[in-house]
């Protein structure tokens, strides 16, 4: 009889398919993962104790850090809870609420788009990798033409956004945005419709609807576990109620089915965007907010769907010029907690994959 | 048929192989900057006010300001330092500068050999030109309806 013994695999912190730092334990029996033990913490900045020392105009770049992959969308969270706070919510200019949802959705092509090219790559096909990169760095280069980053715009503002987006910005997404449906024809082509890669994720970490709701999963990855929820169609915010669109919900919950639902959604954002361009009307893109902003004492909590999903801030306010606490909720740290009975009798390369497929940013999980 | 998909797939793969290349071949070729490009930082000396409204602005106590009173007691800037190594690249100190003399640059190549290189001394940096005896452009309406 040959011996045989448990073996523990330390994967991360600098491993390049945990998508930043984040470490895991794995427990190996032969190639299955017997038990797996999250390690965070190794981007941990402090961002809610800034938050306490800042103004509440100050605390906005900040929040592009917390998921580098969204910031735009991450940026409209906070200032429309600062908003509500103030209870100027209904005071934003028309202009204004129509850039921010075009800024949210091109934020959700790039997020999106980093989520189905590394997905391709942590299943060894870096052809899909690159296709995807190519569309995402057309939506970074427009990032970078609304506020002059790519990562980091820091274009909304509490009452609005920075500055007004000339006709030719709205030209090149249209362009983007025509050209888009064909590239995810590519994707599913290349991608979803490969053979090897549906054999590889297809039944693998299946995600229970119940199990889903019992971890709290948001977004995209509850969606494809079969949950019908969608904050832009169920409590929307800004002005989400007057664009058409389907939210798509798949029902095995399976590796294949979060990342199909993904190019799913990115169809519909194509959607949003080319209506919002459509109608949008001229006008200011500032309300009238003094300088100096004070909002009054009380609390407020506010969240979005995010591209990874829900995305809340609770801010609590004594009065003066900085908030007294900033709460931020962030999905991937959520689901990320889920992972260890995700990966449990799995192999050992599925792991990367149900990483791939929840789609952390460490930015956000660790906060 | 199993190993259709595959077949599909290398048929697109195989489209773009005599495809435009679409890489930017980085140091010879200059990426093509949009107007509202967050580089590096450069300061109309004669411009400034010297208010401080962009050290104030600051989310992380970038810049260091120094001035005297002059003997209209009219302020008169001395030294400006940015300290751009914990710089969040955010623009808010632009934003906030009333005679427009804080500007950016699309100098996007930042990376230098000692630590002390990274910060910048704007006013050390300042050559005068011609342009800079113009007088400071009116504020636009976005910054007089943020005042009210």
């Amino acid at each position: 009889m040959l011996k045989t013994e448990e073996l523990t695999l330390n994967m991360g912190p600098v491993h390049p398919s945990t998508h930043g730092v984040y470490r895991c334990v794995l427990t190996l029996n032969g190639e299955y993962i017997q038990n797996a033990v999250n390690h965070i913490g190794y981007l941990h900045r402090g961002l809610e104790k800034l938050a306490e020392s800042r103004t509440y105009n100050q605390f906005i770049p900040y929040t592009d850090r917390l998921d580098y992959c969204s910031g735009l969308a991450n940026e409209m969270a906070y200032v429309l809870a600062v908003e509500k706070l103030m209870g100027i919510e209904n005071e934003i200019p028309e202009r204004a609420q129509y850039l921010r949802v075009i800024c949210a959705e091109l934020q959700r092509l790039a997020s999106h788009g980093i989520c189905v090219g590394s997905f391709a790559l942590d299943i060894a096909g870096s052809t899909g990798f690159f296709y995807s990169f190519r569309d995402r760095d057309r939506a970074l280069e427009l990032i970078n033409m609304i506020g002059g980053n790519r990562l980091t715009p820091n274009f909304m503002r509490i009452g609005g956004v920075a500055h007004d987006l000339d006709e030719y910005f709205l030209n090149e997404l249209n362009q983007f945005c025509d050209d888009l449906p064909a590239c995810f024809d590519e994707y599913e082509g290349l991608l979803a419709g490969n053979e090897i890669l549906q054999t590889r994720s297809k039944g693998v970490s299946v995600v229970s609807k119940e199990m889903a709701l019992d971890y709290g999963f948001t977004g995209p990855n509850a969606r494809a576990s079969g949950i019908d929820t969608d904050l832009r169609r169920d409590e929307p915010y800004g002005i989400y109620d007057r664009f058409d669109f389907k939210v798509p919900v798949l029902q095995n919950g399976d590796t294949y089915d979060r990342f199909v639902i993904r190019v799913m959604e990115m169809r519909e954002s194509v959607k949003i965007i080319q209506q919002a361009i459509k109608d949008m009307p001229e006008g200011p893109v500032m309300a009238k907010v003094p300088k100096v902003i004070k909002p009054p004492v009380g609390e407020v909590y506010h969240r979005i769907e995010n591209a990874k999903g829900h995305l809340g801030f609770h801010i609590v306010s004594d009065g003066s010029t900085k908030p007294y606490r900033t709460r931020i909720y962030s999905p991937t740290f959520v689901m990320l907690s889920a992972f260890p009975e995700m990966a449990k009798g799995t192999h050992i390369m599925d792991a990367v994959l149900i990483l791939a497929s929840i789609d952390i940013v460490l930015g956000e999980v660790d906060r | 048929m199993f190993g259709k998909g595959l077949i599909k797939g290398l048929k697109i793969t195989m489209g773009h192989f005599f495809d435009k290349k679409v890489t930017e071949q980085y140091p010879e070729e200059r990426p093509n900057l949009p107007p509202a490009f967050k580089g590096s930082f450069k300061l109309n000396v004669a411009k400034c006010i010297a208010c401080g409204l962009c050290a104030n602005g600051c989310p992380n106590n970038v810049i260091k300001i120094e001035s005297v009173k002059d003997e209209n007691n009219k302020k008169k800037l001395t030294g400006y330092k940015m300290m751009t190594e914990r710089c969040l690249y955010c623009g808010f100190c632009v934003e906030a500068c009333p005679p427009k003399a804080l500007q950016w640059t699309k100098d996007f190549e930042l990376a230098v050999h000692l630590r002390d290189d990274v910060n910048l001394d704007l006013f050390a940096n300042y050559t005068p030109s011609p342009d800079d005896e113009k007088p400071a452009e009116p504020k636009n309406e976005e910054d007089s309806a943020q005042a009210s």
